[in-house]
């Protein structure tokens, strides 16, 4: 389509003042510009907050650079991050395209962890490693799905806001994972801190060759192309996006609303818990208390910088990642505190919602 | 152990009142901030970093409500100046805030502070039973109690409620009679913070009586929660508060006295309990909801 529009573009321009570049790759060049300025925005401001707490902040931003983009390990570290972040932030994704909110990636991810520490927990004497991991697999998803359910449920029955149910649920998630750890499923072995007992070697995720990737950041990858596809290509994804555009026109075409936001909502939960199931196999191996931190808080972050586009959000999860791991880096080298990056990331977000009025989702 | 439990439900409640308390103001005029957690938090810290520094708690109140005003005028600004998703921009501000008081935060932690003290009422604290409950508490509880029916009363009795009321039931009614909507919500939206902020500064310099990273541990979201099971109404907030500040207290009474309980697991109660309180109430309770919030509830826009 657009490529017709180019080939048009000079004949007309001879006669026509200088042909307007295809709307296309004018709204793409916007979205880069508002990108690249919401970014240098968040460093400024995050800048005077680092000067105001009595630190230098271009020695901070040449700690950052030096330890964060320039050394070798470090690109592997921020795709390490990415994966679960693009995962969770599809949950957003997906429920957003019907106009819900799900802000309960945190609460997912951490439950679809519990789910898959849970069958490792049970099953390693008795079962083979893959049969294991598949069932992790199944069990994180349906997790994080069931958790998702909650909220989707009393948003379709009782019709309360599954923004406000899916936070509460993120910290029921949280203490009964905190009430696992540090009761039941302690490692009696454990020092120091209370976690879980690791994962057995033989069903850890395996890594590509040669690197420290592992399957499950290309797991993030086939999701992520999976529910673009689902989302653009399909008839479900299709439906979805009337329901977003208007509940009430898709309920007098006669659409299936309520099985819809339901199948979204379950979608989004599963994506997370997904997540939460590459989190434990293939990074932390344990649940400990920090399982997961605020990847669900960043996941939805991503989702609405990435305006809930599967494609563009693998690479605003990648952006969030690498301020995340520079979090660390920031800790060891000006002995700022490593949430502090927060700050950063809640600032870039802030400026793409300020400068972007409101506008339909397009695909 | 009773009395001891029903005193802890309105020191532990005091907070997620006047949070819910600034949350109704704000979702009656239309705006819903889930920021209301980040308020609390920066007023959690603003207020015991003002007390750290002069040694009068009573500007660590006025600190704290200052820093809560301020998170939620950048609210207002994006929601209401540019009509942002009202959830995103709640939710980025929590995580902004969670990020600004660990950065600022960090010289406070275990620092000493002059914080707010008992103040028995004299006469009604010998009250037995009555008195340890209600006249036994710092000025913050007090101030509480006559906070929420003031706020009743101006919500529902006068012209300045009236105009708020009207932002978040029909905005074109003000537009019509000459009223700009931008001008009362913003006030609602940052009147609210304000009391979220007063909120989070009664937890870290009349409760815990210290600073930590992330100390409001979700109690602006229960808040938030509160405001539609109290159907918007200030004094129904009052009730509601102490039943989840009953919650909290019960973890730290059940451990004084010696009893095994999982800590975590109270912890879980409050959570649990609000849900379980929506999915029971919420379907007559959003019958009351203003209708301008209804549509944002209903269909969020999600760009």
């Amino acid at each position: 389509m657009s490529q017709e529009v180019t080939k048009e573009a000079p004949a007309s321009a001879a006669a026509a003042p200088p042909a307007e570049p295809p709307r296309r790759v004018r709204v793409r060049g916007a979205a880069l510009l508002r990108w690249v300025g919401a970014l240098i925005a968040g460093l400024v401001v995050f800048g005077a907050f680092v000067l105001a707490n009595g630190a230098d902040p271009f020695a901070v931003y040449a700690d950052i650079w030096t330890s964060t983009l320039t050394q070798p390990g470090q690109f592997q570290q921020i795709v390490l991050r990415a994966a679960p972040i693009a995962l969770a932030g599809l949950a957003v994704v997906v429920p957003a395209r019907a106009g819900l909110v799900n802000v309960g990636g945190e609460g997912q991810l951490i439950i679809g962890g519990v789910a898959a520490a849970g069958v490792a927990l049970w099953l390693t004497p008795v079962a083979s490693p893959w049969l294991i991991m598949l069932l992790m697999i199944l069990a994180a998803m349906a997790a994080g799905a069931a958790w998702a359910g909650i909220a989707a449920a009393m948003r379709l029955v009782v019709k309360v806001n599954e923004a406000v149910t899916t936070l509460l649920l993120n910290y029921v998630a949280l203490y009964s994972m905190l009430f696992l750890i540090l009761g039941p499923w302690k490692d009696p072995a454990a020092l120091g801190q209370s976690t879980s007992v690791e994962l057995n070697d033989a069903m850890k995720l395996p890594v590509f060759a040669g690197t420290a990737i592992h399957v499950g950041v290309a797991l993030a990858v086939v999701a992520a192309g999976a529910v673009w596809f689902a989302l653009t290509r399909t008839t479900w994804g299709f439906r979805l996006s009337v329901v977003g555009g208007n509940a009430e026109a898709a309920r007098r075409a006669g659409l299936p609303v309520v099985t819809l936001l339901l199948t979204a909502l379950l979608l989004g939960g599963a994506l997370a818990g997904l997540a939460g199931f590459i989190q434990f196999a293939g990074m932390e191996y344990k649940l400990r208390p920090t399982f997961g931190l605020t990847i669900g808080y960043v996941a939805f972050l991503a989702s609405w910088l990435s305006r809930h586009k599967p494609l563009p959000l693998l690479l605003a999860s990648l952006v969030l990642a690498a301020i995340a791991v520079s979090g660390n880096s920031l800790q060891i080298g000006s002995g700022l505190p490593a949430a502090s990056v927060n700050i950063l990331m809640g600032l870039v977000l802030l400026a793409v919602l300020g400068w972007t009025g409101p506008r339909k989702v397009r695909s | 152990m009773i009395i001891d439990i029903l005193a802890g439900a309105v020191r532990g409640g005091t907070s997620i009142m006047y949070a819910g308390l600034g949350e109704t103001i704000s979702e009656r005029g239309g705006v819903i901030n889930l920021g209301t957690e980040g308020a609390m938090l920066l007023g959690a810290l603003g207020g015991y970093a003002v007390t750290a520094e002069t040694g009068n708690p009573w500007l660590g109140v006025l600190g704290g409500a200052l820093a809560g005003a301020l998170l939620s005028l950048v609210h207002a600004v994006l929601v209401v100046s540019r009509r942002a998703n009202q959830f995103a921009s709640g939710l980025t501000l929590y995580f902004l805030a969670l990020g600004v008081t660990s950065l600022f935060g960090v010289s406070y932690v275990s620092r000493q502070i002059n914080a707010f003290t008992p103040v028995p009422v004299p006469g009604l604290s010998e009250i037995p039973g009555l008195g340890p409950i209600l006249f036994d508490h710092d000025p913050l509880v007090y101030v509480a109690y006559v906070a929420a029916p003031v706020i009743w009363w101006v919500l529902f009795r006068t012209r300045v409620g009236l105009l708020v009321r009207t932002a978040g039931e029909r905005s074109e009614a003000l537009e019509v009679n000459g009223y700009s909507v931008r001008a009362v919500r913003y006030c609602a939206t940052v009147a609210g913070g304000a009391l979220a902020g007063i909120g989070g500064a009664h937890i870290s310099i009349a409760y815990a009586n210290s600073w930590f990273e992330n100390m409001i541990a979700g109690r602006g979201f229960i808040a938030v929660a509160l405001v539609i099971f109290a159907m918007w109404n200030p004094v129904r907030i009052m009730a509601g508060a102490y039943l989840f500040g009953a919650a909290l207290s019960l973890a730290s009474v059940l451990q004084t006295s010696g009893i095994a309980v999982n800590q975590f697991a109270l912890n879980a109660v409050p959570f649990v309990l609000t849900l379980v309180v929506l999915a029971i109430l919420g379907r007559r309770t959003m019958l009351a909801a203003p209708d301008e919030l209804l549509k944002v509830f209903d269909n969020s826009r999600t760009t």
